[in-house]
């Protein structure tokens, strides 16, 4: 049975530490000064009534994924599990899947020449039972991947409990990354 | 800041390019690609990139580290790690890091070197200190090193070889706490954030300067919507983002907060009566020093309405025992930073939260264990670094009876004398300095007095990974092996029960880099104490230390750290004490009339053996430092602004800054500027102003953020770095070292790291 993956990312728990970008960096031996994930962290209000936000940039892994239905060469592709790949050998770098992304986690590798973004580690990790590297090192376990389809996995569990929130739900994307806001926010 | 980059840069192509590589001497990059050999496998062993040291593991393919992550071996770590821990492969193959020993030529200082073997650099080394001790005596050298096994290494060798000279850290970080904590209980206790239903928090910001057990209990407790933290900090920090409650604190007057409210809870009778009757004395004389410290008295110093310390003080009161006040280990950091720990301490002490589950708590190591269990049922480890004492007068006077210093460690000193002692020659001649992995032209107050002064010594090492601002003053530069590739002897790890952890070696040295165990060791050999160490090699050491028990080795060998099924134990909590008997039915000999183990309260280390409110030899020394008072808070120095500084998610005080992976993420640090200010002084985002007061004008570039208050400013540590040789960091930002004074806190010794200045424009 194909699976139905989900990461979740908590923003209560999320410190913006960058440990998750660091670990993809290394995981992955993503080029110097690109990023396939990366937290920013921005402050919000005025002082002293202050928020910061926090939010966690990169490839969503869409059920309806505008990248690959724009892809002439199918470089870009569904697997059966819905995660979205590259196939580095059909890329021609036309860039259209970049302009497509409305979440802008695409980007040319300059090394390869191919387009590039994140991929749930599924190569090296995911396919062998692991957890992405992003999930795995973040010190205060924000990040939480699995199959929806596994009652009682963490994934299923925290989905049932908590709000949660669909980047640009409105464009119809349905993206497998959901973020459970952050229940402090600016004071006003 | 670039993490904290707008969203349109995320994606930015670097428009630097490739830079021109310029191959240092000495360094990886001369080298070009170097072979490596290692099996595949997994290596458990301990993070050094800053100085929690969290137990690690690592996944090594064809003998190349693939990701560093936590060790899921210790509980409360699990796989994480933080940004910086995951960067160790960036250090390890980074090409600008130091692989051969280099020799100075030129003047010192002037950055000219020669490659040198070990064995010329090394006999170099044991011949001129050999030389020092003869000429001017052995205390005639000082020893430096940041506090961890190297640090002890360091002094056992410091001490064979005959100098009480010996610095750690401690004074530019922690020493106000651990003095504070030396006064009141006799020794360090612990915070229980995991089981905690309040907690108040100065400027501890766990969310950037990261403790991954520490860090992960207080996401987990403001993440959760049925506890508390309020949050006391000049600057909205990742953490004050978090809390519940941020005050915006003036900066320097935690004291005078913390002092209030024990005002209040005295006031009100509301504290634990019972347990400050039992447990402490001294008792009567905080009440009469905190007589006038109402609410309405700190409001003008803190800048916090007097209603808010009154509701604090009840809502902790409602929460005690399982509530704890924060000391941090380093926070507002002020002349009566000392005063401001111990009244952090007094006032957990006051909620009577001692060895009560949610509140603090002494170290369980497995000698405490093992006494009250009366059974051996944790090995107890063996030494492996004497220090015979050495009974000569330290150049700072720590420790000397009339000395300011008087109680300042013995063991840590006070780094701030060192310059002075040095240009001053007294209290004797200074004319050597041993420095391994110690940065203090950056960490340190008043680099430019340091460096003058190192200027006068006759002969300075330095092992460090890069040719660092310090170790570019010296005269021979050991090239010491990242932690990756490092060996090293068994460390205690002892919050609630006890657990061992050993530094395993990833990979193998990437070139001819060796660990300071080794080199202390050989130096040793080579002039003429080698019998000083009872180990010849790192695996001797380990056996020494483990008392041959293969079994403890064997588990620190393939799992990194070592833990012992000791249930867990708060002394005055009954269900716990139960638990621990039921197991340990030796321990109930040991019980008192209510059935707790009431004696860890009351034979402590103190003069008194109970934790003391009010210190005595303290208060006979310095008047009016007895117990916690009003003194000494003011920053500004008459100065319009104070400038604050702290540590980033992604680097470590001075260590992390050339790292390729953290530089990307942060290559410099713009200073941290309310828009009021700015507009005031006409600065726009970006801007490039001067920092002036008394002590230096530095050049700085402005951040404009609504979070912090329009008086203070705030740069992150260790930038502004005069070494060419690390190009990412040379000349980008500023070093806030360089505007601090050598005067330190009264008392305990410490660098004072808030400052008053004025702005300038450029």
């Amino acid at each position: 049975m194909p699976k139905q993956y989900r990461l979740l990312y908590d923003e209560n728990l999320c410190i913006g530490c960058q440990a998750c970008s660091v670990a993809c960096r290394v995981e992955n031996s993503v080029p110097d000064n690109f990023f396939r994930l990366q937290v920013h962290v921005q402050t919000k209000g005025v002082f002293p009534n202050l928020g910061m936000s926090y939010e966690r940039l990169s490839c969503m892994m869409c059920e309806n994924p505008p990248c690959v239905s724009v892809c002439p060469t199918h470089a870009s592709f569904q697997s059966k599990d819905g995660l979205v790949h590259i196939d580095e050998k059909t890329c021609i770098t036309c860039k259209y899947c970049i302009l497509a992304c409305p979440y802008h986690a695409r980007f040319v590798n300059p090394l390869k020449n191919v387009v590039e973004k994140c991929t749930f580690c599924y190569d090296t990790r995911v396919s062998k039972e692991l957890l992405p590297a992003c999930v795995s090192t973040c010190p205060t376990e924000a990040l939480s991947f699995g199959d929806m389809r596994q009652k009682g996995s963490l994934v299923e569990q925290k989905s049932q409990k908590e709000v949660l929130v669909f980047p640009k739900a409105h464009l119809g994307t349905k993206p497998k990354v959901a973020f459970i806001p952050s229940r402090k926010g600016v004071k006003v | 800041m670039a993490y904290l980059q707008a969203r349109r840069d995320f994606l930015k192509i670097a428009t630097t390019g490739v830079a021109t590589t310029v191959v240092i001497p000495g360094s990886l990059g001369a080298l070009g690609e170097v072979a490596l050999k290692s099996e595949d496998k997994f290596i458990r062993s301990i993070c050094e990139m800053c100085s929690s040291r969290c137990p690690m593991e690592a996944r090594v393919v064809n003998g190349k580290t693939v990701l560093l992550q936590g060790n899921p071996f210790a509980k409360e770590m699990g796989t994480s790690l933080c940004a910086k821990g995951v960067a160790g492969a960036s250090q390890l193959y980074d090409t600008q890091r130091l692989v051969k020993p280099l020799i100075r030529l030129g003047k010192r200082g002037e950055n000219k070197w020669r490659e040198a073997s070990w064995e010329e650099a090394l006999s170099l080394v044991a011949g001129r200190l050999s030389a020092l001790r003869e000429r001017y005596g052995a205390r005639s050298v000082i020893f430096s090193a940041k506090t961890g096994e190297q640090y002890d290494l360091l002094r056992s060798f410091a001490s064979a070889f005959g100098s009480p000279n010996v610095f750690s850290h401690w004074s530019s970080c922690p020493i106000a706490i651990e003095s504070a904590f030396e006064h009141t209980f006799g020794e360090k206790l612990h915070r229980d954030f995991e089981n905690a239903n309040y907690i108040l928090n100065f400027g501890h910001n766990l969310f950037e300067g990261l403790d991954i057990p520490l860090t992960k209990a207080m996401a987990h407790f403001s993440a959760n919507p049925s506890k508390k933290l309020v949050v006391l900090d000049p600057r909205f920090s990742v953490i004050a983002s978090k809390a519940n409650e941020w005050h915006p604190i003036n900066p320097g007057s935690d004291l005078a907060f913390v002092l209030a409210l024990l005002h209040v809870w005295i006031r009100d009778a509301k504290y634990d009566k019972k347990f400050v009757e039992q447990y402490t004395i001294g008792f009567e004389a905080l009440a009469q020093s905190v007589k006038e410290t109402t609410p309405q008295w700190q409001q003008t110093l803190t800048g916090i309405d007097a209603k808010v310390v009154e509701r604090i003080a009840e809502e902790i009161y409602a929460a005690s025992p399982k509530c704890i006040i924060d000391w941090g280990h380093k926070a507002t950091t002020t002349k009566a930073e000392y005063q401001r720990s111990r009244a952090i301490l007094i006032a957990n002490i006051l909620m009577g939260n001692v060895e009560r589950e949610g509140g603090i708590y002494f170290a369980k190591t497995a000698e405490r264990i093992n006494a009250f269990a009366k059974e051996m049922i944790v090995p107890v480890l063996n030494d492996p670094y004497p220090r015979p004492l050495v009974n000569e007068k330290r150049l700072d006077g720590a420790g000397e009876e009339g000395s300011a210093n008087r109680f300042v460690s013995k063991r840590h000193g006070s780094l701030t004398a060192i310059p002075e002692a040095i240009l001053a020659q007294t209290p004797y001649e200074i004319k050597g300095w041993f420095l391994t992995r110690h940065n203090p032209l950056v960490t340190v107050a008043h680099p430019q007095k340091m460096k003058e002064a190192m200027e006068q010594l006759e002969f300075i090492v330095v092992n460090d990974i890069y040719l660092s601002d310090t170790a570019m003053m010296a005269d021979v530069v050991l090239p010491e092996a990242t932690y990756l590739e490092r060996d090293e002897g068994i460390s205690k790890i002892a919050f609630k029960t006890p657990c061992y952890a050993m530094r395993n070696r990833i990979v193998e040295p990437l070139h001819q880099n060796r660990s300071a165990i080794e080199i202390v060791r050989e130096l040793a050999e080579r002039m003429g104490f080698g019998s000083h160490f009872v180990w010849r090699t790192v695996a001797e050491l380990r056996a020494f230390q483990a008392k041959g028990d293969s079994v403890l080795l064997e588990t620190l060998l393939r799992r990194g750290v070592a833990s012992f099924d000791v249930p867990e134990l708060f002394a005055r909590e009954s269900v716990f004490v139960e638990r621990f008997c039921e197991r340990h039915p030796k321990c109930n000999s040991l019980l008192d009339s209510n059935g707790l183990l009431s004696s860890m309260l009351t034979q402590l280390k103190t003069p008194s053996g109970k934790i003391e409110i009010f210190c005595k030899t303290v208060e006979k020394a310095f008047k009016g430092y007895g117990v916690p008072s009003a003194v000494d808070m003011d920053v500004k120095q008459g100065y319009p602004y104070v400038l604050t500084s702290g540590k980033s998610a992604v680097h470590t005080n001075g260590h992390t800054q050339n790292i390729p992976y953290l530089n990307m993420l942060m290559s410099d640090n713009p200073i941290w500027m309310n828009p009021l200010t700015a507009k005031e002084h006409g600065l726009k985002q970006g801007d490039t102003f001067y920092l002036k007061n008394g002590i230096s004008k530095e050049k700085g570039t402005v951040f404009i953020t609504e979070g912090i208050r329009p008086d203070t400013l705030f740069a992150y540590m260790g930038f502004g770095r005069d070494a060419p040789m690390m190009k990412r960091t040379h000349g980008k930002g500023m070093n806030p070292s360089k505007l601090l004074s050598l005067q330190s806190a009264t008392l305990c010794g410490a660098m004072i790291t808030n400052v008053g200045v004025e702005i300038l424009k450029a």
